[in-house]
């Protein structure tokens, strides 16, 4: 039996009120809803009480889920993902614009970007293997813009493909690889200028 | 600048091929060309290589760890129900043996009852009634080495309880027997007392109707007679009246 189908059969049986077959949808998807919610919330604390709310919802509407509609996966990450956002919304987390030069040039004179981000580490060839470096990017992600953000994260870290990115984030495809493209760049000059300050 | 050309190849195609490139799907003549526009487009060039470093960084984030609790304070926010997974995996990791679980029976019963005991109320308490046993072991004469000395095998112990039976038996029919003997004696005493209060109220009158002031003539008492002297001990004093006949006015 293939995974869509299992997935679909769990679903059937939860909707039939198999309590087993709820704990191992949550099984299986609760360390993938946690990393999005993590990477895209910043702490764990957020990501914990994020990924328990998504399973609630998940939990109040697995009978609106049609199979025909998409995939299983396609829709739990969309309404993560929507949580996500109503999250950032009502949190107001002011982050950078699209726009990491805009943004660069307003807050220069006061203070740079990489003064933001505490950088504690020896050098950046020996941090690539650290676990500082991991919380270095970690929290250099957290100052792009979501919607930045979500596209790098749905795709470099959870892997998904840009048809399906764009089904979860209700934008075209090329939109979607724009918003990777800048993403990406955007991070790697932001860590670029933390490791130039250090070195 | 847009829409130059480097190697053969625009800048609007190197962008359509930037994603291809990035995910490894480029191949050959193809990669070729695209790598070459990387080198000489100024705007291009820099571009992929941010691009590639931002995926790089990205890549290099790894996977975290969910928190333990996770799964069960789903659980218990969504369908209420605990983890039937998280009891089976414990339950097939270890199924303690036969000896565990009485060891674990004993742990659960004795752990209260030792906890008690390590009190030292209940140890002063515990001491006191020791001491108090040992005294009145010694007081009575129960010797420790005669405990050690008793046969404490089956047939042993039967024997000693039907000894012990047949003791006890003994002793409560000695002591219906002595009853069996007291009432019977009480009937004896009933029977024969009638008789002398009859005469004792028949002499009580006498005296109380003598009014001459004489002083009443002495009574020969037997001090040594009391209630529970057979009826011999009641018979009258003045007794049957002798008749002696002499011959002497005959002769």
């Amino acid at each position: 039996m293939e995974d869509a189908q299992i997935v679909n059969s769990l679903v059937r049986r939860c909707i039939a009120g198999d309590a087993v077959a709820w704990e191992e949808i949550v099984q299986r998807y609760n360390r993938r809803i946690y990393n999005i919610c993590y990477r895209f919330a910043g702490s764990s604390d957020d990501a914990q009480d994020l990924t328990q709310e998504v399973f609630i919802k998940m939990y109040r509407t697995l009978s609106s889920y049609d199979v025909e509609r998409g995939a299983f996966m396609t829709w739990v990450t969309t309404m993560t993902r929507n949580l996500l956002v109503d999250h950032f919304r009502k949190t107001k987390q002011d982050r950078l614009t699209d726009s990491i030069d805009a943004t660069a040039s307003e807050h220069e004179d006061s203070m740079p970007l990489s003064d933001q981000i505490p950088d504690k580490g020896p050098a950046p060839d020996t941090k690539v293997q650290s676990r500082e470096t991991g919380k270095v990017v970690h929290e250099a992600l957290q100052k792009l813009s979501p919607e930045l953000r979500e596209a790098v994260i749905l795709r470099d870290l959870q892997d998904m493909d840009y048809r399906d990115i764009a089904a979860v984030l209700r934008v075209p495809e090329g939109t979607v690889k724009s918003r990777i493209n800048r993403g990406r760049a955007e991070l790697a000059r932001l860590l670029q200028r933390i490791y130039r300050q250090v070195m | 600048m847009p829409g130059e050309t480097h190697n053969g190849m625009q800048c609007s195609e190197f962008e359509a091929l930037l994603f291809d490139a990035l995910d490894n799907q480029l191949t050959g003549a193809k990669q070729e060309r695209f790598r070459a526009h990387a080198r000489v487009c100024a705007k291009c060039g820099p571009m992929f290589a941010e691009a590639e470093a931002g995926q790089h960084w990205l890549k290099s984030l790894v996977e975290v760890e969910p928190p333990a609790n996770l799964v069960n304070d789903i659980l218990a926010a969504t369908s209420g129900i605990p983890s039937y997974r998280l009891h089976e995996i414990v339950a097939s990791v270890h199924q303690p043996s036969f000896g565990e679980r009485i060891r674990e029976w004993a742990d659960s019963l004795l752990t209260p009852v030792w906890s008690t005991v390590r009190q030292p109320r209940f140890a002063m308490s515990f001491g006191m009634a020791f001491f108090s046993l040992s005294v009145a072991l010694s007081v009575a004469g129960v010797k420790p080495t005669d405990i050690k000395q008793a046969d404490l095998s089956r047939s042993g112990l039967r024997r000693t309880y039907y000894t012990t039976q047949a003791r006890v038996v003994k002793y409560y029919e000695n002591i219906r027997l002595v009853v069996e003997i007291e009432s019977k004696v009480q009937e004896i005493k009933k029977v024969a007392q009638p008789a002398r209060t009859n005469e004792e109220r028949e002499r009580d009158r006498n005296h109380k109707n003598n009014t001459s002031g004489e002083p009443e003539p002495r009574q020969e008492r037997n001090y040594s007679r009391d209630e529970n002297q057979p009826a011999l001990a009641s018979v009258p004093e003045c007794g049957p009246a002798v008749s002696v006949t002499t011959n002497r006015r005959l002769v």
